[in-house]
């Protein structure tokens, strides 16, 4: 008993297991379990609601900082031509933009029904998977004003003989070498060569312009040519969308000269050459920009949410 | 009609004479037109269908109000062919 007291407080209840069978010798055990209290912890509320609560609070808090270090860092990262690889290196060792570290214990979440009495030892902050900002999206979505695509007819076609018998279509061989068919719904305008292969434009979605193309085939065909369907492809898709508030170009334009060219006696907007995704934006002076290159939807929208941080940034104030 | 019946009696003393009076005839419609005709007339319609082979325009309006300074002519369906000329005239038929 004497030496019961003896012993630190937290070896105590492991000490005797058996009042019979007590040899007075503290069992110390190398088989002890890991994380049983032999390594000093802060004292915490040992509830294990409250531990699951306190990690998930701890998390999110955690994100939220890495999410306003992302937004820096996404400033910095587009002036230096994007490495994403070096975002997560950025996060734990940079110097550059002030930022608060906030030196908070992240422990991992215990499994559950258990009740961890201690918890697990404080380990260095590791860098998460940066997660997509929510706070941070715009609420705006461009919307498409146009859509090119071409397909090939697969046969040989007599421009002349389809001027003269179809409806809506124009044949001028002195000014252009293809023949002009409009159609109503969708409205679209396609150009059809000799050759067979076909340039449909004036649709504002992927679907539009594909149903445009087939009825363009069917006009073809309904003619008595052997008109086939084959390799459609969408070869340049057009957004524009609102920021809703003035933009300073002069600004925009001396930070991210390796991006822009501005020439506002040659044209009022400034142009945007990003890189990822390789899209060309025409920026304006009243908020409205448009986007336009991209072979498929996501990359305006990526880009649009690339370019509206940026132009945040640039807001007028006046 | 004229192209299933036989053309075969044009090469006659009278199917000559009446050939020479039909050029006569294109001949005193064109002058006609351009040195006799001077009024203006504007049309606006909804356009129905157009079609450009050969330099030669067809459009087919509807709804369509003719207007000239005098008065004012509503028609439902109109059909204009139309081709280039050294006046830039034009043909209308109903």
């Amino acid at each position: 008993m004497d030496q019961n007291n003896s012993l630190p407080p937290y070896a105590q209840g492991l000490a005797s297991p058996q009042g019979a069978m007590t040899p007075g010798i503290p069992i110390f055990s190398p088989m002890m379990p890991y994380g049983t209290g032999l390594t000093p912890q802060p004292i915490q509320n040992t509830s294990s609601l409250s531990i699951l609560e306190e990690q998930q609070r701890q998390q999110q808090q955690q994100q939220q900082q890495q999410q306003q270090q992302q937004q820096q860092q996404q400033q910095q990262q587009q002036q230096a031509a994007q490495q994403s690889t070096s975002q997560q290196a950025a996060q734990v060792a940079s110097g550059q933009a002030p930022q608060i570290f906030h030196s908070q214990t992240l422990t991992t979440a215990p499994l559950p029904g258990t009740t961890p009495l201690y918890p697990s030892p404080v380990t260095p902050m590791t860098p998460i998977t940066p997660a997509t900002p929510a706070s941070e999206s715009s609420g705006i979505v461009p919307q498409l004003q146009n859509i090119v695509s071409t397909v090939n007819l697969g046969c040989k076609l007599d421009l002349k003989t389809i001027a003269l018998r179809a409806r809506n279509a124009e044949y001028n061989p002195k000014r252009f070498a293809a023949v002009i068919m409009r159609i109503r719904e969708p409205r679209t305008t396609a150009l059809i060569f000799s050759s067979g292969k076909m340039v449909c434009t004036g649709a504002k979605s992927e679907e539009q312009s594909r149903l445009a193309a087939r009825k363009y085939a069917r006009v073809v065909q309904k003619l008595g040519f052997p008109a086939k369907f084959l390799d459609f492809k969408i070869q340049n898709m057009v957004g524009s969308c609102d920021v809703k508030f003035p933009i300073r170009l002069e600004g925009l334009v001396l930070t991210h000269q390796q991006f822009s060219s501005y020439e506002p006696e040659l044209f009022p907007g400034l142009i945007y050459r990003m890189i990822k995704p390789r899209i060309v934006l025409l920026i304006f002076v009243s908020g409205k920009v448009v986007l336009t290159g991209a072979k498929v939807r996501a990359e305006i929208y990526e880009a649009f949410e690339n370019i509206y941080p940026i132009l945040k940034g640039f807001r007028k104030t006046t | 009609m004229s192209s299933t019946a036989c053309r075969l009696y044009r090469n006659t003393t009278l199917g000559n004479r009446l050939q020479e009076i039909l050029l006569q005839f294109d001949k005193a419609i064109n002058s006609a037109l351009a040195q006799r005709v001077r009024n203006r007339v504007n049309f606006r319609g909804s356009l129905n269908m157009y079609r450009f082979p050969d330099n030669v325009w067809t459009f087919v309006l509807n709804n369509v109000e003719f207007r000239e300074v005098t008065e004012l002519t509503k028609v439902d369906k109109v059909k204009t062919v139309a081709c280039n000329s050294k006046n830039t005239g034009s043909i209308t038929t109903e």
